[in-house]
């Protein structure tokens, strides 16, 4: 790329927590900032337009609003380099849960909540319309790379820059979530499913083999089998692998083996596709 | 008659624009904060079992997760009536405190400060934590490292820094070791001397900017926040209001939170305006956060967080009105979590293994709230027998401030356009 990247960040329909993953460099921010230039991020700095001649454009979160598929559109003409930063950018994240309810009706209840002295009385004077759901935003535009996580690690968003800088693609694990999970598997089925607060999970052995509802086997690898490894089930924040083309439909695959205790599963829609439901191979509620 | 539109609103999480209606000699007429997304969490968390809730709920924001996580878990608990023990309850607070340590250095440091350091006029190109670096790198060094602290204990109670996963019903997944605790013990008193030395910093900032943090953003409105025994508090309590004029105090316990918080649907932003209920809309709207929490509580319980806020309310007087007064509370807050960290770091059973009792879900009703770090998070969930959430009422922190920060950059204007 020769000399210093010009570099863009936003937030779409996300937490920010990508960009924080980034500050969670801490001390390395020394080692970053030096090669980069910053041009537009409007988390932490004030330019107002999306300048011309962007080499990297980070782009956190989906696509929930028309205003956000103008800014992603515009980021695009813009760009060189556009990543899908993080899980909603690539696969809608958390926010795609709202696929399971038509717009209006997640506009309805937001505004009807207990505390509402005018319920159902909607905002919409100077703000931008709802689309029908969230999307990932390669459903709009062409993306160059895909970094997922939620949020993606520090160290990964030190590999993704500096790999661009040099001209090469970021590596990221094709693994899955289990291949670097330092529990132990026995290649065993649970006969029943336990929800999280249920019992004491062993310390040592697989959760899911102990019934606990954890995804991994169906997530791609590079947390370092975090939740797991605090004795928590992974919920699948760093996506799809490449083997597969919906996460979802991958663990559902590996759940089918438990016959009768897969099918006791309370909501395995809001399990299965808790990160991707928007890039599901049907990504959302259909309501007669 | 023209509009001035000023988007996106920098430095801050979230999306937001403000408008300026201007008559045609250029005066202010009209000022609108407009909240412009909406994810709908409220709607789309029914229908999940309740204890995945405090793992979805972080995704509201990626500054202040640890909150959302630990008031959701705490509405999930009260609505299956479940008493956890002591230690998990420690270890919780712990982990609210490590939030808290890096948000209020983040705020501060890396978002807010740029504009005094590097001056209000600067370039927007440099006037950002960038720049900063270059300007200050010794001040940037103390900020990375009480951040680096924060997510640190996060981490290792929540067991991730961005998006935590331990807390579940009944107390929480994980223990803390006393290899890890001593990693922390060693390095606490540092953390409250750096948070001691940012107190110092705010205190010389405000002698250059006094004109206009005693001018610009100056109102009147109700203060909301948690109190215990009348003494500043983080995790646990009860809300307390206080009238503007510092006159009337009003107290009740997080269940009712419904009887004294109204909200209000209004056309121009996709956040509701909450107000004090028996005062009613607008004349209600208050202010939550580290300037409330100064004016509301009756003291701090630690002795150099206290101190430095008797001299912050004699420099702004109680209860204190100026929104850019916010950062000097900001950073009382900042010392205030690191001297309440070292206490609990202390306490034996912060290493305990006695960390989670049995739960049975159950048809129930539960509020959870704790002091996020932008003020009083309020969750609030209903359950079936099956113990999956059948109704969700959530009222955020930056939320009920929304009304005042209208009303304040209406002063602002006037006060600016003025000049």
């Amino acid at each position: 790329m020769g000399g210093k990247a010009k570099l863009g960040m936003i937030q779409l329909c996300g937490c920010s927590g990508c960009h924080i993953s980034l500050l969670d460099l801490h001390d390395q921010l020394h080692q970053l900032l030096p090669q980069v230039e910053i041009l537009f991020a409007p988390i932490v700095a004030d330019m107002k337009e999306i300048p011309e001649g962007i080499d990297v454009f980070l782009v956190e979160g989906g696509i929930r609003n028309k205003h956000e598929k103008h800014l992603l559109e515009e980021i695009r003409e813009k760009s060189k380099v556009v990543v899908a930063w993080g899980t909603c950018a690539a696969y809608g994240g958390i926010p795609g849960l709202g696929n399971l309810y038509p717009t209006e009706e997640l506009l309805k209840e937001a505004f009807s909540t207990g505390t509402v002295d005018n319920p159902g009385e909607m905002p919409e004077e100077d703000i931008p319309k709802l689309l029908d759901r969230v999307y990932p935003i390669s459903h709009f535009i062409d993306v160059d790379f895909v970094l997922p996580g939620c949020p993606p690690k520090p160290e990964h968003n030190l590999e993704l820059i500096g790999a661009l800088l040099e001209g090469r693609e970021p590596k990221i694990s094709k693994k899955i979530v289990c291949d670097q999970c330092p529990r132990k598997r026995e290649g065993t089925y649970p006969k029943e499913f336990k929800r999280t607060f249920e019992g004491t999970p062993d310390r040592e052995r697989c959760l899911f083999e102990q019934g606990y509802t954890c995804v991994g086997m169906a997530t791609r690898a590079g947390c370092g089998a975090v939740c797991p490894s605090a004795n928590v089930p992974c919920r699948g924040c760093y996506g799809k692998t490449d083997a597969v083309l919906d996460q979802g439909a991958a663990v559902a695959n590996a759940y089918a083996l438990t016959g009768d205790a897969a099918l006791k599963l309370p909501d395995k829609l809001g399990l299965f596709y808790r990160f991707s439901m928007a890039a599901g191979l049907i990504p959302k509620k259909i309501h007669k | 008659m023209g509009k001035i539109t000023i988007e996106p609103l920098s430095r801050l999480e979230g999306h937001g624009k403000v408008t300026i209606v201007v008559d045609d000699s250029g005066n202010p007429l009209d000022v609108k904060l407009h909240i412009t997304a909406i994810r709908g969490f409220e709607q789309f968390v029914v229908g999940r079992p309740a204890e995945e809730v405090p793992r979805i709920v972080t995704r509201i924001c990626g500054i202040c997760q640890t909150p959302h996580h630990l008031a959701s878990v705490k509405a999930v608990d009260a609505a299956w009536d479940v008493e956890i023990p002591e230690a998990a309850k420690k270890l919780r607070e712990l982990m609210l405190l490590g939030n808290m340590i890096h948000s209020h250095a983040l705020h501060f440091y890396y978002l807010a400060v740029p504009d005094f350091i590097l001056g209000l006029d600067a370039d927007p190109k440099v006037r950002n934590v960038v720049g900063l670096i270059e300007k200050s790198p010794e001040m940037v060094k103390k900020a990375i490292a009480l951040r680096k602290f924060g997510q640190g204990i996060v981490e290792k109670v929540g067991g991730r820094p961005i998006h935590p996963v331990t807390a579940i019903p009944g107390g929480i997944a994980k223990t803390l070791s006393e290899e890890e605790r001593d990693t922390f013990l060693k390095e606490i008193d540092t953390m409250i001397e750096y948070a001691r030395e940012s107190v110092e910093l705010i205190k010389s900032i405000n002698e250059s900017y006094m004109d206009i943090v005693k001018s610009v953003g100056v109102i009147d409105t109700w203060y909301l926040g948690i109190v215990k025994e009348g003494k500043h508090s983080f995790y646990d309590g009860v809300l307390r209001f206080l009238s503007p004029d510092g006159s009337e105090k009003v107290e009740f316990s997080f269940s009712e939170y419904q009887d004294y918080i109204g909200e209000h649907n209004v056309p121009h932003s996709y956040v509701k305006y909450p107000y004090y209920k028996k005062v009613g809309y607008p004349e209600g709207i208050y202010r939550v956060g580290p300037l409330a929490m100064m004016n509301v509580c009756d003291s701090i319980p630690t002795p150099l967080a206290e101190e430095a806020r008797r001299e912050f309310l004699d420099m702004f007087g109680s209860p204190a009105n100026q929104s850019l007064a916010y950062h000097h509370a900001r950073l009382i807050e900042l010392l205030a979590a690191c001297e309440r960290t070292k206490e609990l770091l202390e306490d034996d059973e912060i290493t305990s293994t006695d960390v989670k009792v049995d739960v049975e879900p159950k048809a129930g009703d539960g509020v959870g709230v704790v002091e996020a770090p932008r003020g009083v998070l309020i969750h609030h969930y209903q359950t079936d027998d099956r113990g999956i959430v059948t109704k969700a009422n959530m009222i955020v922190a930056s939320t009920h401030n929304v009304p005042a920060m209208e009303e304040a950059l209406k002063q602002a204007v006037k006060e600016i356009f003025k000049k």
